[in-house]
């Protein structure tokens, strides 16, 4: 093995083969796919749950953890999960807010109408102020 | 040897960031069935609030009296009056609106039409829950052939009359676009000079956020989330109808809230309209009412229809969720989805 | 008891404790991007199974696992199984990559995908089990970067070891 590394000084820059740079390509590729598809939406660190016209509470979404909320029409429960979160019992008949699943980005904004508790993503930089829907 | 844990969840934390709240004063509150949001920049707390309270009062008493199914609200009683072919005394207010109504419908050719609360009822969207009803086709139809439309209506000197029973008054899709109009220039009058009001997701800017525009999301029809934003300069309004806020499904099938007058039955084959108005003393009633005609019309007639309504900003989801924009439209979005495809509407 | 060995055995013997020093030098040095490791250790995975075979890389790689963890006492710890997933996707992936034409493809195609299999595997484990939070993703990027530059200086230096141990007599 020493003696390979001492030989190793006196050899010329490994030549690389078709195939070899193919590879490269293709890894290079796929770099720039990981980082535009990871990177380009702002990932949210805080949630803000609003209950009829207060804020109930801003929490961080990293954590693991089941809230109950009273409104108007019963209760609504709340999943938080390790950067995420989402209505996943509600007790209103249309069920829109538990279908919207889990929000992810800041920005997102979920609400169950009936019951009066609306979800916000909050993040580091929020891409709009509110939302046209 | 945890730290190797601990640094990545340090990593990930210091990437997700701490966030800082800006010098922003917000107000929620629900009112007409729906979510309302008022954002105030660059204003002293104090004012701020008072500004925000005073608005949201205005949009109560507005939704008090125009609620089309709570049997003591003003145009509930005047509905019943109407039903009898009574004529009935009419606030002045309430006859403007309903005058200015009337106009837009007329410039919609009738796909705008406030006039169609019976059928509005029959759906069962004049409540405060969605739910499945059972399509009854004979009534729907002998609802569409007492064609009633809001050029029955007769107005005059503080009462009002109607040449056709079957007009019931619903202004579900005019309200909310006049509580905008109101607000700014209630915001206004208060020394507010930048704000943003959202109402139930037809929204309003004025002034706006610091350095920067307004921007708003636009709600993507079957995702949550924005699937675009737009700057909203000053007095510029925004507004949307969409098939997937009030609906209900039956039998794999998605009945929404936007009932086609012609033939009485909830339009299916658009997904979303989105309309962007420009400031004017109606910009808000435009951005809520415009987008409705659109949404019903046939998609070879959208563009006419469009003009129709004078907007020159148009965005339309149709039902296999394809968009569709006008040119001054493509300039102003700002699409979140970069690989999204386009087509052009005029 | 005496156990016969051939020059072959001491020759692989000395290799397994080259790529443990070279993991334990690396598990000491910082790093300035926590989580971000050259895997120099590699080059004698590479190095093996291009002049022995794949069995023999197999186990130079994984001894090396367990005896740099059991010397570091990082055995069963966080780190030791971030070492483990890593090492066993990246064997995997060179039992697929070493079917490839050696004609067109080189230690630098192996050492990348190697690389590859390497921080995907790492990063499996830590999102399921050390941080199970959505934002991992955000560091998958940054772990690909690194995984492909380092995979290809590793396998320069694997193609110039090879080249210069052709050239010289074997040890």
């Amino acid at each position: 093995m020493r003696a390979a590394l001492s030989a190793a000084r006196a050899h010329p820059f490994p030549r690389l083969l078709a195939g070899d740079w193919l590879t490269l390509l293709a890894s290079l590729l796929l770099v720039v796919l990981l980082f535009q598809a990871l990177w380009q939406s702002q990932g949210a660190s805080k949630l803000r749950i609003r209950q009829g016209d207060t804020v109930y509470a801003t929490l961080s979404l990293d954590q693991k953890r089941t809230l109950h909320l009273h409104g108007p029409q019963g209760e609504t429960e709340i999943v938080i999960d390790h950067g995420r979160v989402r209505f996943l019992r509600a007790p209103c008949n249309s069920q829109y807010c538990v279908h919207q699943g889990w929000l992810t980005r800041a920005g997102q904004v979920a609400i169950c109408l009936p019951n009066q508790i609306s979800l916000e993503l909050l993040g580091k930089r929020k891409s709009y102020d509110s939302l046209n829907y | 040897m945890r730290w190797l844990a601990r640094q990545l969840s340090l990593t990930v934390l210091l990437l997700l960031g701490a966030c800082a709240d800006p010098p922003l004063y917000q107000a929620q509150s629900y009112v007409f069935g729906t979510l309302v949001d008022i954002s105030i920049y660059g204003a002293p707390e104090a004012q701020a609030r008072a500004a925000a309270d005073a608005v949201l009062k205005d949009f109560q008493t507005l939704h008090q009296r125009l609620h089309a199914w709570q049997p003591d609200s003003e145009l509930s009683q005047l509905n019943r009056a109407l039903a009898r072919g009574e004529t009935a005394p009419v606030a002045a207010d309430l006859a403007d609106m309903l005058n200015d109504a009337s106009q837009l419908s007329a410039r919609a050719g009738g796909l705008f039409n406030p006039a169609i609360g019976g059928l509005i009822r029959q759906w069962g969207f004049q409540r405060d829950e969605y739910t499945p009803v059972d399509i009854d086709p004979v009534r729907v139809e002998a609802l569409v052939a007492a064609a009633p439309r809001m050029s029955d209506l007769h107005i005059e000197s503080g009462s009002i009359r109607s040449d056709n029973p079957a007009v019931q008054l619903d202004l579900g899709g005019y309200a909310k676009g006049l509580a905008l109009d109101r607000a700014l220039r209630q915001l206004r009058q208060a020394g507010i000079q930048h704000a943003l009001v959202n109402i139930g997701g037809n929204v309003i800017a004025l002034g706006q956020h610091g350095e920067r525009p307004w921007n708003v999301g636009i709600q993507h029809p079957r995702q949550p989330g924005a699937m675009a934003t737009v700057a909203l300069q000053d007095g510029w309004a925004i507004g949307t109808s969409g098939d997937y806020q009030r609906y209900f499904e039956l039998d794999g099938q998605r009945y929404c809230h936007l009932i086609d007058p012609r033939s009485g039955y909830p339009a299916q084959h658009t997904q979303a309209v989105t309309v962007l108005i420009p400031p004017g003393p109606q910009a808000g009633t435009l951005s809520d009412v415009a987008s409705k005609p659109i949404f019903i019309a046939a998609q070879q007639q959208r563009a006419q229809v469009a003009q129709a309504m004078q907007v020159q900003h148009v965005l339309v989801v149709d039902e296999h969720g394809q968009r569709f924009l006008s040119r001054a439209m493509a300039d102003r979005l700002n699409w979140l989805d970069k690989h999204a495809k386009t087509q052009l509407l005029f | 008891m005496q156990i016969q060995t051939t020059p072959q055995d001491h020759h692989i013997a000395r290799l397994a404790a080259l790529a443990i020093g070279l993991h334990m030098v690396e598990a000491i040095l910082p790093s300035p991007i926590p989580g971000v490791k050259p895997g120099i250790a590699n080059i004698v995975t590479l190095f093996v199974l291009y002049r022995f075979d794949l069995t023999t890389a197999a186990w130079v790689s994984l001894l090396r696992v367990f005896a740099a963890s059991l010397l570091l006492g990082q055995f069963l710890t966080p780190t030791f199984m971030l070492s483990l997933s890593g090492a066993l996707t990246s064997l995997l992936m060179l039992v697929l990559a070493s079917r490839l034409p050696r004609r067109w493809f080189g230690p630098v195609s192996l050492s990348v995908l190697a690389a590859f299999a390497h921080i995907a595997g790492q990063l499996l484990v830590v999102r399921l089990w050390l941080i199970p939070h959505v934002g991992v993703a955000y560091l998958v990027p940054v772990f690909a970067t690194a995984a492909l530059i380092f995979g290809l200086v590793n396998g320069l230096v694997v193609a110039r070891l090879l080249a210069s141990h052709d050239a010289a007599p074997r040890s």
